[in-house]
């Protein structure tokens, strides 16, 4: 029976269980107490005393066989426990044995066994008993949205995520102020933002941006209750975006050094180029702003343009050093 | 026999968290219905008196009627399940009842794995007093047990973390990490100075 399987499955876990900081006070059989079945028969307690109404105690009863013998094979288990329960011998119809082993002997029987009351014990958990639970538990399920089945689906439809830790936990109370942490993460590709903004956006943000994924995380903690964390993380987002949309009018006075990324145009790197291949056609023709004009459209002037920019903005590299170098060769003809 | 009494007791225990538990026509539930705009699944239970489980009771565990409300439901990415334990055998069989209730709930399983155990350890003096050589040396050992659920609704995830948070046993810690997703608000879709060009400073 699957009950019995998973019960003997328990057990062999648990005989192995206790062994940490146990010194030898488990070779002597002290903790695993057999109860007595003394026949004191007769009254207890104090002694007759000349008939004058003595306190008599109720004649002790006789323990009965334990209830195991009476369990039929295919009796339904999920009545016997049906809620958390310790461990009673006489209610588990198993021959357990827990505990270290006597020298020379096994471990002791379940009957008055503590090590078996003191795990926590999984024996109104048979499957069994998980079925019966989940077959009530089925109509307060809601299904998933058979629409929302891939990974890419679910990022174009909700890219926002949020994330939050519940802790359970034994003790004093229940409450774990780290549940209050509200972490929320979305990607900036999914949000309507023009060139401008997501510059604007990349710079406001800082750290929380992660150039690999391209998620900007925000986390919410500086509120003591997950609702208003939550409220406070999509605050934070909306007044991003929309700052970063905005244009102020000392954004205007920036300078070279404050760019993000360098640019050829009207750069030392521009200059130096076509006064050098100005100078080389001195002799052809004339100066002037049609010859620099013409300069530029050249296809090697831009391939120039492109491996300096490169160089600049990816950094030295060994194919962008290549880059360059062929660059100027073919600009220099040489 | 049908369900037992843990089963009633699950139920009911469900019954209270859910707002408002409507009700029709059995003696000892009071009718309720909560008009405002916070709904979510509702259902109709009937207690039983009895609760022995010699006499076999008869209890009738399916609700009449469960209600379905139009808020709409919340969506998991990701549900992880941490739980830790000072014993990896009872570990191991919360892993197998929890694996075993997500499968028959139809809730789809990620990665089911163990992360490595954490081992604390003090030396400590032996004797309140001197006697600096003689130590005795304590350990505390906290074994993980990781069960992660993908793509899993609000109210799914609510009755099986429910049902999980209820058969935790003693000295075994959970803790439950949640990815919810959700749509871009609206308040976000359009910059608002689009409509403005000349108010560049309205306050929101």
């Amino acid at each position: 029976m699957a009950a019995h399987t998973s019960k003997a499955f328990l057990s062999l876990g648990r005989i192995n269980g206790p062994g940490l900081g146990f010194h030898n006070s488990l070779t002597r059989v002290t903790y695993a107490t057999a109860l007595s079945t003394t026949n004191s028969t007769g009254n207890k307690g104090f002694p007759d005393r000349g008939n004058r109404g003595a306190f008599v105690r109720k004649p002790r009863r006789e323990a009965g066989e334990p209830r195991t013998e009476k369990m039929a094979v295919n009796q339904d288990w999920t009545a016997v426990y049906s809620a958390a329960a310790p461990f009673k011998p006489g209610s588990v119809p198993l021959p357990v044995r827990m505990g270290y082993p006597v020298k020379g002997g096994v471990p002791p029987e379940k009957k008055g066994n503590l090590e078996l009351i003191k795990i926590p014990n999984f024996l109104h958990l048979t499957p069994a008993a998980i079925k019966k639970h989940c077959e009530a538990l089925k109509p307060f399920c809601t299904e998933w949205p058979s629409a929302l089945d891939t990974e890419a689906t679910l990022d174009e439809h909700f890219p926002i995520k949020l994330e939050s830790t519940d802790y359970i936990s034994a003790g004093t109370s229940v409450r774990n102020p780290s549940a209050r942490i509200v972490h929320l993460k979305v990607k900036l590709s999914r949000l309507n933002l023009d060139d401008h903004a997501r510059k604007k956006m990349l710079r406001l943000v800082g750290d929380r941006y992660c150039k690999d994924t391209d998620i900007l995380t925000i986390r919410a903690d500086s509120c003591p209750l997950r609702q208003q964390n939550y409220e406070y993380a999509m605050y934070l987002l909306t007044v991003l975006y929309h700052e970063s949309w905005k244009t102020e009018s000392w954004e205007a006075e920036r300078t070279a050094a404050d760019m993000d990324e360098y640019s050829w145009e009207d750069s030392p790197s521009q200059k130096n180029i076509l006064d050098t291949l100005a100078h080389m056609k001195m002799a052809g023709e004339g100066e002037g702003e049609a010859v620099r004009e013409e300069l530029l459209g050249r296809p090697e002037v831009q391939e120039y343009r492109d491996s300096v920019m490169r160089l600049k903005n990816e950094g030295e590299s060994e194919s962008s050093m290549h880059q360059y170098r062929e660059a100027v060769k073919k600009v220099l003809n040489l | 026999m049908a369900a037992p009494m843990a089963l009633t007791r699950n139920m009911c225990s469900f019954a209270r968290i859910f707002v408002g538990i409507s009700q029709l026509g059995t003696r000892n539930l009071s009718v309720y219905r909560d008009r405002r705009s916070c709904k979510l699944i509702r259902s109709h239970l009937q207690l039983t008196s009895s609760t022995s489980f010699h006499t076999g009771t008869v209890l009738s565990s399916t609700p009449s009627s469960i209600t379905v409300t139009d808020e709409p439901d919340a969506l998991f990415q990701k549900v992880s399940v941490l739980v830790k334990g000072h014993d990896r055998a009872v570990l191991d069989s919360y892993e197998f009842f929890a694996t075993m209730a997500a499968k028959e709930l139809g809730i789809t399983l990620g990665k089911v794995f163990e992360p490595p155990k954490n081992i604390e350890r003090l030396t400590l003096l032996k004797s309140i007093h001197i006697f600096k050589k003689h130590r005795v040396q304590y350990e505390m050992r906290t074994h993980y047990r990781c069960i992660e659920l993908s793509q899993i609704t609000g109210s799914t995830a609510q009755v099986y973390l429910e049902y999980i948070q209820r058969n935790l046993p003693e000295g075994v810690a959970m803790e439950v990490s949640k990815t919810a997703i959700e749509k871009v608000p609206q308040h976000i879709l359009e910059p608002m100075w689009k409509d403005q060009p000349t108010d560049d400073k309205s306050s929101q």
